[in-house]
């Protein structure tokens, strides 16, 4: 991730029931991937609400994903 | 026993606040009864001296209606806040900004530049604007200074209790009166009118059907709007849903759609946010393409779900 030293912070959030499990599944299998993103698990990507968005935009995070 | 002293002041506000205060008809007779006003700038001619000459904490409540937009504003609501043992953010506007706040969406420049030199009702060849000193053979002329950002009062000072509303409904401000008269004061911070939402104490409620279904965005003069059938089924932006109710449905019961001046609930932060969160599921298409075909006939979103809030969301406005 060796952008000019840029290293993005990025909050996901992250279905319980397939993207999370992914993540899971990611882990347990030992693929690596960049530290970058930071996982929240929601019980639905339904529950994210516009305020959660704009909450981890306002903490300091250069983007935010939901999967789902 | 002396009777309670009270002041009233107003910052960035419309004099709407002070016109609720006449509402009270002869329910002010009472108040008058039970206080002494010792500060109203629209009714008493009080000057800010004699307001500095009280002793700190001798006002027993301040009323402050109005946004925080001057040095002037903030200085005086610095000076009300050790006089005053209980100050409370009167109206919308003092509350979570309120219309002035809508300001924060451009930034001084602007304002000025539209205000004094774009707007085609203005002949400014000179581009003469307001300076906050002048000097002419006399002394030195001053004006506040006007601030990049309107905020709320709880953003300036320590705000005890918020009255709701724009403007607060009569009942609301008597029954805080009372409370506070009595001494039976819910704990601090606590918005004075039920948390609940609008739609809960709404009379078209039960006209709601069991899922709304949204295809096309209407403003309220573009179509007849039926006076039983709840606003979002008319395909009409109504933000009750995510605003607090008290408000006694004034705006319905005159046919038009809530704007969302109470403010939210207290479980909410973003007001704006939250309203489109509700409304977004109301929406009854699934394709990308049409949601953002009946978005667009949102006329100003900022302006709209953030109507009476931006100050006190985490939008906040333009970034500066």
């Amino acid at each position: 991730m060796a952008n000019n030293g840029f290293s993005p912070k990025i909050v996901g959030f992250l279905c319980r029931w397939c993207s999370y499990q992914g993540a899971d599944l990611a882990g347990t299998s030992r693929i690596k991937y960049p530290p970058n993103l930071v996982p929240i698990k929601v019980m639905c990507s339904g529950r994210v609400d516009p305020s959660f968005v704009m909450k981890a935009f306002e903490m300091g995070a250069d983007a935010v994903c939901v999967f789902g | 026993m002396a009777k309670p002293k009270v002041a009233f002041y107003w910052c960035a506000s419309c004099g709407g606040c002070e016109e609720a205060i006449v509402d009270l008809a002869e329910g002010v007779l009472k108040v008058v009864e039970a206080v002494d006003i010792v500060f109203w700038p629209v009714a008493l001619d009080i000057k800010r001296k004699d307001v500095e000459a009280m002793p700190d904490g001798s006002i027993a409540v301040t009323f402050i209606n109005g946004a925080i937009r001057t040095s002037e504003q903030e200085e005086m609501v610095h000076m009300l806040r050790k006089k005053s043992g209980l100050v409370v953010a009167f109206g919308s506007c003092s509350h979570i900004g309120g219309i002035p706040a809508l300001a924060n969406l451009t930034d001084k420049a602007s304002i000025f530049k539209k205000a004094y030199s774009t707007t085609v009702t203005t002949v400014n060849p000179e581009m003469t604007y307001p300076q906050e000193s002048f000097k002419v053979k006399e002394g030195t002329l001053t004006l506040p200074k006007f601030y990049d950002h309107v905020y709320a009062l709880d953003e300036v000072i320590d705000v005890d209790y918020y009255l709701p509303g724009c403007t607060v409904p009569t009942d609301l401000i008597l029954n805080a009166v009372t409370a506070i008269l009595e001494g039976k004061l819910p704990p601090k911070g606590t918005v004075l009118s039920p948390n609940k939402s609008l739609c809960e104490t709404c009379p078209r409620n039960d006209s709601k059907p069991e899922k709304l279904k949204i295809t096309k965005i209407y403003r309220p003069w573009e179509i007849m709007i039926d006076p039983e059938k709840c606003f979002l089924e008319q395909g009409l932006i109504c933000i009750g849903p995510a605003t607090r109710t008290g408000c006694n449905e004034r705006c319905i019961s005159a046919n038009m759609p809530c704007r969302g001046c109470m403010g939210p609930t207290d479980q909410v932060t973003d007001q704006g946010a939250k309203f489109l969160s509700a409304f977004a599921s109301l929406l009854d298409v699934t394709d990308e393409k049409e949601i953002q075909k009946i978005m667009e006939q949102v006329a100003d979103p900022a302006g709209t779900f953030y109507r009476f809030s931006l100050s006190h969301s985490i939008l906040k406005g333009k970034v500066k």
